[in-house]
């Protein structure tokens, strides 16, 4: 049985069982915090930094996905600088590469819109960039554009972690960081891709999608994959490469 | 090698070792970490190697590490039997013979030496050399190493790195044998936390309970990490260690093997470290083979073994979750923390990582005991630091302090103050981690606490020192550029974020910046730093927000006024003459067009860049001079008497009517707006002349019967003569400009007529008042001050001045009075109370008064007039004062000591700074600072008062001619862009075609002075004191020039 323990999120009581994230525990109690490399299932890697959370006592921001509930702990999930901050993650976001949600697969389904809809970001006060990016479209039923990463890992996770194939990495360093196919070669060509879908299902946004839909068409369910994960995790005999 | 696996064994090998360091016969011991290989250590060695064994002598010769003063690096220490050991510096190959020869004949060769060891505590042991040699100074009395305490340091440049029983026999492995013996890991972590130790890779964490953490941790395996992925730039102190000495790295590390329960320790150095790692490895093999690594170390039956993996060339491979995803042959990108190493590291186990620097304090606080390690250092952080000095100091190299010295110790004491006496500005610690520190807080102590509050960090002990050369905003952008393209790009703030934050440095040093950038760069600063998810993140932006706190000005220099003060951004400076010129004049144009023979439009290009190019030529402080790049070839290009000679040229020749004629049909039409300049000085001639030209109607008002304000009534004759200076003045009435004289505002006219009658005011009036100087006996009889003294000799009007004349003050108002004094027949004695060399007045004059027969006493404080009964001066009593500690100007203070000096004379000329008539500044009903000057805009020089302007002595204090015009200047631009709201200003200058090549050949000869007059004959009369440049000469001085101007040459 796993401990009990009690906390303050935005000064609300929780009872919790100790050992889950802040995230997690403010999901389960109805509190929004906003996030987009974490996917329930996958493991947490605290790369986006939109999960930042103030608690007191903590002269730093951690992010709720990383950091454990601790007894007594009291915690801020909304407060102006959280907020600025937060903006800031998301107009950085836009301005580093081709973002047009005019022309995007999915356009209204997008996790990146939805947030910047949610957290007000109406306008990008920082120049783009404007990168040439690739763009594959090797895969017989899948796309990459990596006009529209986000550089979540989140497929790189779900593969590796899920699926186990270990098809997508991601190379380079800084701003020159891509997303790449096993050792950089055209997805169409690889060797350990199963064509689950998971990580077409896992991407936030538009980069990873499925050929044959029109813009505004491509909307995701992130729910199974996680379900699958949880199921396993907990010792359930499904076997990796499994197709939902 | 021998097994060691008692004491006896052990005995044998401290045996071996001793006699290599002590031997017999004389002992040679090159220096050659990298710096002193970088330096010709290694043809110093062979050239040694080839000596002695041609010339078959019995010495033994040996390498050995870095002693830590790199500036004077190859190092060398000889040793002869009894005598101590002498450091000897900067040897080079053909010093060998010479040496040798001493050497052989049993001397000391004295002529190199540094400094001399007679005995050296290395802590773990002591070693006596011998006493004598009276003539070299010990290693602790040289400035570089005054202060310093080598306990990490403790075997660097003395032992041979890659001799094991070298190190044995200084003490080592002794820590080791006692840690097995005692068997007892709590007490030595006890140990190492009562020394609070702090981990000296930067963050500062408790040592001690970073290791009880990974010692109560469970786990079959668990791992220590030494990380030696030391890449900040302008940093070494690991590499060094680890080059010099080796093994008490590798000893730290067993010692926390076992107390830790770890049986493998890594080594992740940085693979651009060739030589720290061959050292270490071959170390390593050492040690194994005398069982000092491996199974059953030291015959206790303990096992641990080391391993050394290079580092992946990453920066961010230094943060210990980066480090430890590389070893596990991951990319190297940091995970959150927690889970932090200590539970889930290396391969998931239990690991502790700890820098190389706090490996090395391990086996001195066991040897000698937390007590003895708190002695040293501040109380929250104990112990010493190694710091690398670099930059713009005279000495750099490797300096080991304790905790808490202030900053000025290492820039002032340590390293000997700027190169080439330039102020310096900041220091830089901690890297691209680390903040900007401002000359003004270098009192702060250097620890970890300290310099988190001044938004900079300890870092790993990188320091950089800067000096005016040095553009704040571009040392941001350069850490900004490092530190982005080493992102490794998992967390957006510092992906993306560093990619914009360079944009915006980008931009601000290309003079392309906004105050929105400024404001935007700032928060998202500081957004970086607080969400990131590694240290290199969070620190990243420190370079930005504390250049941006502490040296704000500079940044709105670039944003504002598109100049860069150190000349560093290239866009926003021609060369680094013409920045450093408050005219901004274009001398590379002037020279190169002397250089063609084409002395008319030199004149042209040279007059409208300078109204008053003749005077100027005289009398400037040419800050041109010290930042021309001919400096580092020899000596700078003697600019302002090439541009005295043109004007020379021109002015009175027959040339002139025509040239003048010229100039006055370039003013533009007509505007219909009219101006007026209040004060005919320098600042004032030139905003005039700039405002004619512009095509304004120019009316200046001076008190004075003519125009020169300062040039002509307080810079006596023979520096100026009047003529020169009534021809500069011709040329500016001709161009347009009408003049008022005799007339005082506010006295005869007020602001409020001219508020009437003109669209713009320019208020230029300069310093006439003396500062006043509380000294008892001002009062008496044949004290003047030194302003109305030069005003009343230049007006020929009777002075009362004695026979034995004492003038106080160290600016250039005190020389001209002290060699005014002298031709009217005076003896003069000049008080100062600091040294030469911070003399305000320029050098040349200084010396020309010195060589005309006036005596200059330094480091002299007044404090008492002494007057006679008849209420006359009698003598002046001064107090002799020392030198002290640095001042936050950079200059040591002088302190009074009980030593009372007397001068008999019968005149005191004060001369202690000049400021602005308050009763001027208050009646103008503007906007005053506390100091007493108008306020201005810094940028536009527009008073509080719309239509008003001001620039000059009148908003700065005192200051200097060119200065002082640089304002005018300035001012008249300004003015014009608000009269006209169109930018025309770059109109009113003609252009040149010119040769814009870099000289082929720029000319190899020597500086051309200028020719003064014998000084006994110049010092009877006013008339000019020195000559002109001599055409040939000037053509030369040009020829010198080499056109930093070119951008894209073919060269």
């Amino acid at each position: 049985m796993p401990q009990k323990i009690s906390l303050r999120i935005d000064g609300e009581l929780i009872h919790t069982a100790a050992g889950q994230s802040i995230l997690d525990a403010a999901k389960a109690h109805n509190k929004f915090i906003p996030a987009l490399c974490h996917m329930k299932g996958l493991s947490s890697v605290g790369a986006c930094r939109l999960c930042i959370v103030e608690v007191a006592g903590v002269g730093r921001l951690l992010p709720a996905c990383t950091t454990p509930v601790q007894d007594g702990m009291s915690v801020t999930t909304q407060s102006d600088k959280l907020r600025r901050y937060r903006r800031i993650a998301l107009e950085l976001l836009f301005a580093e590469r081709n973002h047009v949600c005019a022309v995007c697969v999915s356009n209204g389904f997008c996790e990146l819109q939805g947030l910047a809809k949610r957290l007000g970001v109406t306008n990008v006060r920082y120049p783009y960039t404007y990168p040439k990016v690739p763009i594959d479209l090797t895969h017989p039923r899948y796309t990459a554009d990596q006009n529209r990463c986000i550089l979540c890992s989140r497929c790189v996770r779900v593969c590796a972690e899920v699926e186990g194939a270990h098809v997508w990495e991601i190379s380079g360093r800084g701003v020159g960081s891509r997303l790449v196919c096993e050792l950089n070669r055209s997805w169409g060509e690889s060797t350990n891709c199963t064509s689950c879908g998971k990580c077409v299902q896992s991407c936030p946004t538009g980069a990873i999608a499925e050929k044959g839909f029109a813009v505004e068409e491509m909307s995701k369910r992130t729910d199974p994959i996680s379900r699958l994960a949880t199921l396993r995790a907990a010792g359930s005999d499904n076997k990796p490469g499994v197709i939902l | 090698m021998k097994r060691i696996s008692d004491l006896s064994s052990f005995n044998d090998v401290r045996e071996a070792g001793l006699s290599k360091l002590l031997p017999d016969r004389p002992r040679i011991a090159i220096g050659m970490g990298t710096c002193g290989t970088g330096n010709g250590a290694e043809s110093v060695y062979h050239a040694f190697a080839d000596a002695i064994n041609t010339r078959g002598l019995g010495m033994n010769l040996a390498r050995t590490g870095c002693f830590g003063f790199c500036a004077a690096e190859p190092l060398v220490n000889v040793y002869l039997p009894g005598k101590p050991l002498v450091i000897l510096q900067r040897v080079q190959p053909n010093d060998v013979p010479g040496i040798l020869d001493d050497l052989a004949s049993g001397r000391m060769p004295t002529g190199l030496a540094l400094c001399k060891i007679e005995e050296w505590d290395h802590i773990t042991g002591h070693v006596r050399f011998g006493v004598g040699l009276p003539e070299i100074p010990h290693w602790h009395e040289v400035p570089f190493f005054t202060g310093q305490k080598k306990i990490v340091l403790r075997n660097c440049g003395l032992i041979n790195p890659n001799e094991i029983d070298e190190y044995i026999a200084i003490g080592g492995y002794q820590a080791l044998y006692k840690v097995l013996i005692d068997n007892n890991p709590d007490m030595v972590i006890e140990a190492v936390k009562a020394a609070k130790l702090r981990g000296r890779g930067g963050a500062g964490y408790q040592t001690g309970i970073k290791w009880e953490f990974l010692r109560k941790a469970q786990s079959e395996r668990k791992y220590i990490i030494c990380n030696a992925d030391e890449g900040d730039p302008g940093a070494y102190m690991n590499r060094n260690e680890i080059e010099s000495d080796p093994h008490s790295l590798i000893e730290g590390m067993i010692i926390g093997g076992y107390v830790m329960g770890a049986t493998e320790g890594i080594l992740y150095v940085r693979a651009e470290y060739p030589l720290a790692v061959h050292r270490l490895n071959s170390a390593i093999e050492q040690a194994r083979e005398c069982g000092l690594l491996g199974d059953n170390i030291l015959g206790r039956g303990f096992r641990f073994d080391l391993q050394l993996v290079e580092g992946a060339g990453a920066f961010v491979c230094g943060e210990e979750t980066a480090l430890i995803r590389s070893l596990e042959g991951k990319a190297g990108r940091p995970t959150p923390r927690p889970p932090y190493p200590a539970e889930h590291g290396l391969y998931g186990c239990p690991t502790n990582i700890n820098n190389v620097e706090t490996w090395y304090n391990i086996a001195p606080i066991v040897i000698k005991g937390p007590g003895w390690f708190t002695e040293t250092g501040s109380a929250k952080s104990p112990g010493t630091k190694v710091f690398s000095l670099v930059g713009k100091v005279n000495n750099t190299g490797l300096v080991e302090m304790p905790l808490g010295t202030p900053l000025k110790t290492f820039v002032y004491d340590v390293g000997g103050g700027g190169t080439h006496g330039r102020a310096i500005k900041a220091v830089q610690t901690g890297g691209p981690s680390g903040g900007c520190i401002p000359q003004e807080m270098f009192d702060t102590p250097v620890d970890y606490e300290s310099l988190g509050q001044l938004g900079s960090i300890m870092g790993s002990g990188g320091m950089v020192v800067m000096d005016e050369d040095n553009c704040m905003v571009d040392v941001a952008r350069y850490f900004i550029e490092f530190t982005h393209s080493e992102s490794c790009g998992k967390c957006i703030p510092c992906r993306v974020g560093l990619d914009k934050s360079l944009y915006y440095l980008n931009r601000i040093t290309q003079g392309k910046g906004t105050e929105a950038d400024f404001d935007l760069l700032d928060d998202l600063s500081r957004m970086i730093r607080d969400t990131s998810l590694c240290g290199l993140g969070q620190t990243a932006p420190n370079p930005v927000l504390t250049t941006m706190r502490h040296f704000r000005h500079e940044f709105e220099d670039h944003i504002r006024a598109a100049r860069c003060r150190a000349g560093v951004c290239e866009d926003l400076a021609l060369s680094p003459c013409e920045n450093s010129c408050p005219l901004h004049m274009n001398i590379p144009r002037f020279l190169q067009l002397l250089k063609e023979d084409r002395l008319e439009e030199a004149f042209v290009s040279v007059v409208m860049d300078n109204p008053l190019p003749a005077s100027t030529g005289r009398v400037c402080q040419h800050p041109c001079d010290n930042r021309c790049r001919r400096t580092g070839v020899d000596s700078a290009v003697n600019m302002r008497e090439v541009h005295r000679y043109i004007a020379d040229a021109i002015y009175p020749s027959d040339r002139f009517d025509a040239l003048a004629s010229d100039i006055a049909a370039r003013r533009k039409p007509l505007t219909g707006k009219r101006c007026a300049v209040v004060g005919a000085g320098p600042t004032g001639l030139a905003c005039a002349f700039y405002l004619c030209m512009l095509g304004h109607e120019v009316m200046v008002y001076d008190s004075n019967p003519a125009a020169g304000g300062m040039l002509r009534y307080a810079l006596p004759d023979y520096r100026l003569p009047k003529d020169v200076l009534d021809r500069e003045v011709e040329l500016i009435r001709r161009t347009g400009v009408q003049f008022t004289f005799n007339t005082q505002v506010p006295r005869d006219v007020s602001l409020n007529d001219l508020d009437g009658q003109y669209d713009a005011v320019f208020l230029s009036i300069g310093t006439w008042k003396e500062s006043w100087v509380y000294l008892p006996g001002t009062e008496l009889t044949g004290v003047i001050p030194a302003l109305p003294f030069l005003e009343a000799v230049s007006k020929e009007q009777p002075v009362p001045l004695g026979k034995r004349v004492t003038v106080i003050g160290g600016g250039n108002a005190a020389i001209d009075s002290a060699r005014t004094a002298l031709r009217l027949g005076s003896k003069v004695t000049i008080i100062y109370r600091r040294e030469r060399k911070d003399m305000p007045a320029i050098p040349e004059e200084t010396e020309a008064a010195e060589a005309e027969g006036a005596e200059i006493v330094f480091l002299a404080t007044p404090h008492r007039i002494v007057g006679g009964p008849d209420g006359r001066v009698q003598a002046i009593e001064a107090v002799r004062t020392k030198l002290g500690e640095y001042d936050s100007s950079g200059r040591r203070r002088p302190m009074p000591t009980n030593e009372i000096i007397r001068f008999a004379c019968d005149t005191v000329i004060l001369a202690v700074g000049e400021t602005v008539d308050l009763d001027f500044a208050k009646a103008s009903g503007l906007k005053i600072k506390e100091s007493g000057l108008i306020e201005v805009d810094r940028y536009t020089l527009e008073t509080s008062r719309s239509k008003f302007y001001a620039g000059g002595d009148l908003i700065t204090g005192a200051s200097n001619v060119s200065n002082a015009m640089g304002y005018g200047k300035k001012a008249a631009r300004n003015i014009d862009r608000r009269l006209m709201n169109v930018r025309r200003w770059e109109e009113v200058f003609p252009s040149f075609e010119y040769d814009q090549a870099p000289p082929a050949h720029a000319s190899e000869a020597p500086r051309h002075h200028v020719e003064e007059v014998d000084a006994a004959q110049r010092a009877t009369t006013f008339a000019e004191a020195t000559i002109g440049l001599a055409p040939v000469d000037a053509m030369e001085e040009a020829c010198r020039c080499l056109r930093c101007d070119v951008r894209n040459g073919d060269h």
